[in-house]
């Protein structure tokens, strides 16, 4: 019901409670808070830096050095099949037909002698204790069998693997020279790693350069050099890349990144140049100019911090880029030379034992394909956090 | 209009000079010459190839012979498989990566694009989230890693299936099979990028004024989409298939190492390890050749989808 | 007079993920044949999704909650899309701000048109075609058979809009939308357009409801107008009373900021103070309440019924009540 007082005029005081007042943020904050709220982006950035960190720490931490090698063991998988041939004696057979004397627990312990073979019975004889060791591989010839060999020793005959298990030795088993794969692997996470974040960084530095003097000089000079540019970038930049190796006969980690470095920034100079264009109309760079400021202090203190979002998006993009590149270059063989190795090397060292031993491919393929799904997902959310047009308040 | 296609044309022409030329001075530039290997090989006869290959003519001289070699097609000869000519390995191997590659880029664009298309319709369902995840995979996951997870997952453990390329099946599963692994290889970051591009550009194109109007005036939802919307939304997708086809076709060296296929990526990689240079710079010139190419076709298929190219900008009254 | 359309109670809502944000908050109005309405309100009034929920096309995620589009006795608001579709372009057509972006670029405006007609008439393309040249030339497109051919970045922004129209009359509709039809054009080919959409409205017997935040283009052509506020009906009135005697502190506040070419007399323009209302959270009561000069206690508690002024005017204002205060201009209504 309404009454006299209702008609009362209102007091402006009140009538401004009615405004809004949101909290303004800067634009990396509000980025930061955008890019948190994306799940996958999170979870590539908890991936990058546990890549990141294995890569640093990770080779300190195992007992064996990339270039260690225990010929006995080569080529174990990291999960094996192991036979009980006594109490507390358990023996797994090797692709190459090696005999190894393993712990319950899966510790390799000492490669057993072999001292026969008959190859029309299909039997290998080794020595433990003394005794001889019987290994029957006949079964596997025949199309279809259950039983895969069949071992006697001392009386006892099994024909049947007693369990499986992880190799502890060998946490990801180990490599046709008897090295360490995860070892390997962690070293291989060095070198792809450095290779990719140095050769991203000389990339983004010439680039930058490049594309901030184009855009602010302008004219007949930015014409040129992003013609030039154009030009350059209208071949797949893989086929420099190539050449250049070819030429460069030398296979250090230097040339790689330099060459990486040298090539790649061409696809981004234009947006760089683009960014330098449109903020250099801005008023803060006109009066800039007006004070007398040097061009090249406009350039790199006003103009690049500004255009610095979308530089930092291709600069995470490029890291994925790098790190294929690099491995691209290994699998033709290319790459860093032996013994060292990045992730590439150790794919295509393994591409021959592609189907004997599969997990010595795998395993460094999962790494190239992990680091750059981490990279990509963040550089996926950081280019939404960045995109100006979706700024609220 | 002439005008667009002849500036196509002669910036096309300039960028093939430009990357001869750079390549042709970059192979020039090795110290040694290609004839140095390991065993050195004794004077005279080092002296009696050059003569017979021109290597002792001058530098300018060498250069006005190898253009005139390209543009009569005639790339020269290799310096290591003597007797053989690069033209003859690049046809050799040509026809085995085109297969391949033809086939993969038939299922990019019949797959990619209609998964982009229900995607994009469907956005944030189920369908959208589920392809778009898998796409994302396909662009981040390289190639060879792809094909190498499909060796040991698919083809190690299932008998039909060949883990290498069969170069004369001997009957109709093979043919068909061989394709799988490679095609899976060359075409995994493809096929998802199209579908992600495809998607990304119907949305686009779904937001736009003009799809609004073709409501407003009643066309069918139908029309609206398979007509006035995909011809849009196609625009960039053609842009990207250009290229995408001359990557594919010239074979990708990884792929066709890893399946033993007799392409020219394979002889390429070779050419690479036993440092070839004439069939390297002659691959690397056949490469940028057929890339120049597929990019001019696809700027001219582009004028005729987009009347704004075609036709330039004019004011009507 | 026949009416054309009859709105009660309309009420759109957008279903976001940061909230529901209310559009359009319970309107009604009629429209009779040979009307031109103008609805008059700044951005976020609602003006345009009311237009877009006539024609049913109001996206994802908005839609109708409440009301009735009554059209020849037809509720549109409870049509399927495909049902809706057979009016649109047909018996109601909708025209838009931008003539640069919304027709298609890529075919060219013959196969647009055609494709139209021929969707809601039973002509052969031929005779569709011919009806094209014919509408292009109602429009003022010279040489219509020629230009029929052209792509639409190939006509300047006017002759554009002109297409649009022609395209939109096509089918002879009995009501005609159009929504900011000359804002994006210049000032000299907007009088074209409006005179244009005049002579047509009489030429092909439709009515026309008209969108816009311009006051003068109110002015030129239409008879009645609406004003809208916040999602509300602040003032339903015909042109003249809205000018000389406008009974609604916003339209009062609209008239004062909008420069006239009076000679002789310099006053100044009052801009109206405050920012329009959140319609995420609507204010209960008025939604001009915050920004009136002549706010009362109950103008934010409760928002005023339509007070009948005249046969012609009507005004959602709490100062026609008996009780309020007496202001100079504002009528005192016994009688809601």
């Amino acid at each position: 019901m309404m009454n006299a007082s209702d008609f009362k005029y209102v007091e402006s005081s009140q009538k401004e409670s009615k405004e809004q007042i949101r909290p303004s943020l800067t634009y990396w904050k509000d980025a930061w808070r955008r890019l948190k709220k994306n799940v996958m982006a999170m979870i590539g950035l908890a991936m990058v830096i546990v890549i990141v960190l294995s890569a640093i720490f990770g080779p300190m931490l195992t007992p064996y050095s990339y270039s260690d090698q225990i010929t006995d063991f080569s080529n174990i998988p990291p999960k094996i099949e192991i036979y009980q041939i006594k109490d507390g004696v358990y023996v797994y057979l090797s692709g190459q037909y090696r005999l190894i004397l393993v712990s319950e627990d899966g510790e390799l312990v000492e490669r057993l002698p072999q001292i026969g073979s008959d190859l029309i019975h299909r039997v290998y004889t080794y020595e433990y204790e003394g005794l001889p060791v019987e290994v029957d591989y006949s079964n596997r010839l025949l199309e279809e069998s259950d039983v895969d060999i069949v071992i006697t020793y001392d009386g006892v005959t099994i024909d049947q693997p007693t369990k499986s298990v992880w190799n502890k030795t060998f946490l990801l088993g180990s490599d046709n020279l008897g090295r360490d794969v995860l070892t390997r692997v962690l070293f291989g996470a060095r070198i792809s790693l450095t290779v990719a974040l140095v050769a991203t960084l000389v990339n983004l530095f010439i680039c930058v350069a490049y594309g901030a003097i184009s855009g602010f000089e302008g004219g007949r000079l930015d014409n040129f050099m992003m013609r030039s540019v154009d030009v350059i970038d209208s071949i797949p930049l893989l086929l420099y890349v190539i050449l250049l190796m070819v030429l460069i006969n030398d296979r250090g980690l230097w040339t790689i990144v330099i060459t990486l470095g040298s090539v790649y920034w061409v696809g981004m100079a234009r947006l760089v140049r683009g960014q330098v264009l449109g903020l250099k109309e801005q008023e803060y760079v006109l009066a800039a100019r007006i004070i007398g400021v040097p061009k090249h202090k406009i350039i790199i203190r006003h103009l690049i911090p500004n255009a610095m979002g979308p530089i930092l998006v291709a600069m995470t993009m490029m890291i994925p880029t790098a790190v294929f590149t690099e491995s691209f270059l290994s699998f033709i063989g290319l790459g860093i030379s032996a013994p060292q190795a990045s992730w590439g090397t150790l794919a295509n060292d393994s591409l021959s034992a592609i189907n004997m031993y599969p997990y010595q491919l795998l395993i460094p393929s999962f790494a190239i394909a992990l680091t750059m799904l981490s990279f990509n997902f963040l550089g996926d959310g950081l280019r939404s956090a960045l995109d100006p047009r979706l700024r609220k308040g | 209009m002439k005008n667009y296609y002849l500036k196509r044309v002669l910036s096309a022409i300039l960028t093939l000079f430009i990357v001869i030329t750079l390549t042709f001075f970059m192979m020039h530039s090795i110290p040694g010459g290609p004839f140095t290997r390991e065993k050195a090989l004794p004077d005279e006869i080092i002296e009696i190839l050059n003569e017979k290959y021109h290597l002792d003519d001058p530098l300018w001289k060498q250069y006005l012979d190898y253009m005139l070699g390209v543009v009569t097609f005639d790339l020269g000869p290799s310096f290591r498989e003597l007797g053989r000519t690069v033209n003859g390995l690049i046809a050799d191997g040509f026809p085995a990566s085109m297969k391949v590659g033809l086939f993969a880029v038939v299922v990019i664009i019949v797959f990619g694009i209609p998964i982009g298309i229900i995607s994009a319709l469907k956005q944030n369902k189920f369908v959208d989230h589920a392809a778009m995840f898998l796409a994302t995979l396909g662009v981040t996951i390289p190639g060879f890693v792809l094909a190498t997870l499909y060796i040991t997952l698919v083809a190690a453990n299932v008998d039909f299936i060949p883990i290498t390329w069969i170069n004369s099946p001997q009957n109709i599963g093979e043919s068909i099979f061989r394709y799988i692994g490679p095609v899976i290889g060359l075409s995994g970051y493809s096929l998802s990028f199209v579908s992600r591009l495809t998607r990304s550009s119907m949305l686009e194109v779904l937001r736009q004024d003009y799809i609004r109007t073709a409501r407003a005036n009643g066309l069918s939802e139908r029309r609206v989409i398979f007509k006035h919307a995909l011809k849009n939304a196609l625009i960039p997708v053609v842009t990207y298939i250009g290229p995408m086809t001359a990557a594919i076709l010239t074979g990708s060296f990884v792929i066709e190492k890893i399946f033993v296929i007799p392409g020219i990526g394979r002889y390429f990689v070779e050419s690479v390890s036993n440092r070839d240079y004439t069939v390297i710079l002659g691959m690397t010139v056949f490469y940028a050749a057929l890339y120049v190419v597929m990019v001019l076709l696809v700027d001219v298929a582009y004028s005729f989808i987009d009347p704004r190219i075609r036709l330039g900008k004019k004011l009507g009254d | 007079m026949k009416k054309i359309l009859e709105v009660k109670n309309l009420r759109t809502t957008f279903f976001t993920h940061v909230g529901e944000v209310q559009a359009v908050r319970g309107i009604s109005f009629d429209l009779e044949e040979g009307d031109i309405l103008g609805i008059v309100g700044e951005s976020g009034s609602g003006k345009s999704v009311t237009s877009l929920s006539i024609m049913g096309l109001v996206d994802d995620p908005g839609r109708i909650t409440e009301g009735e589009i009554l059209f020849e006795s037809i509720d549109l608001s409870k049509l399927t899309n495909e049902e809706m579709a057979e009016y649109r372009g047909n018996e109601i057509s909708m025209i838009f701000q931008d003539p640069m972006t919304s027709i298609n670029p890529v075919f060219s405006i013959g196969n647009q048109m055609i494709e139209v007609i021929m969707r809601h008439t039973k002509m052969t393309k031929e005779e569709a075609r011919q009806r094209a040249i014919e509408l292009l030339k109602m429009v003022g497109i010279p040489e219509p058979e020629v230009r029929i051919k052209n792509y639409p970045h190939q006509f300047s922004g006017g002759m554009r809009q002109r297409v649009m129209i022609a395209m939109a009359i096509s089918c002879n509709p009995k009501l005609l939308i159009a929504d900011e039809p000359t804002t994006a054009l210049d000032v000299t080919i907007q009088a074209q357009i409006l005179e244009l959409m005049r002579s047509l409205k009489d030429k092909i017997n439709s009515s026309v409801i008209l969108i816009t935040h311009d006051l003068g283009v109110i002015a030129e052509i239409c008879n009645k107008v609406i004003v809208m506020y916040g999602g509300m009906i602040m003032e339903k009135s015909d042109i003249y009373s809205l000018y000389e005697k406008p009974q609604h502190p916003y339209t009062r506040g609209l008239l004062q900021s909008v420069p006239k070419n009076v000679t002789g007399t310099k006053k100044r323009l009052i801009p109206i103070e405050g920012t329009p209302p959140d319609l995420l959270s609507p204010p209960k009561g008025c939604p001009f309440s915050p920004r009136c000069p002549h706010a009362m206690e109950i103008c934010l508690k409760e928002a005023s019924p339509l007070y009948r002024i005249s046969d012609t005017q009507e005004a959602s204002c709490w100062l026609h009540h008996p009780d309020a205060p007496v202001v100079e201009g504002f009528v005192k209504v016994e009688v809601k």
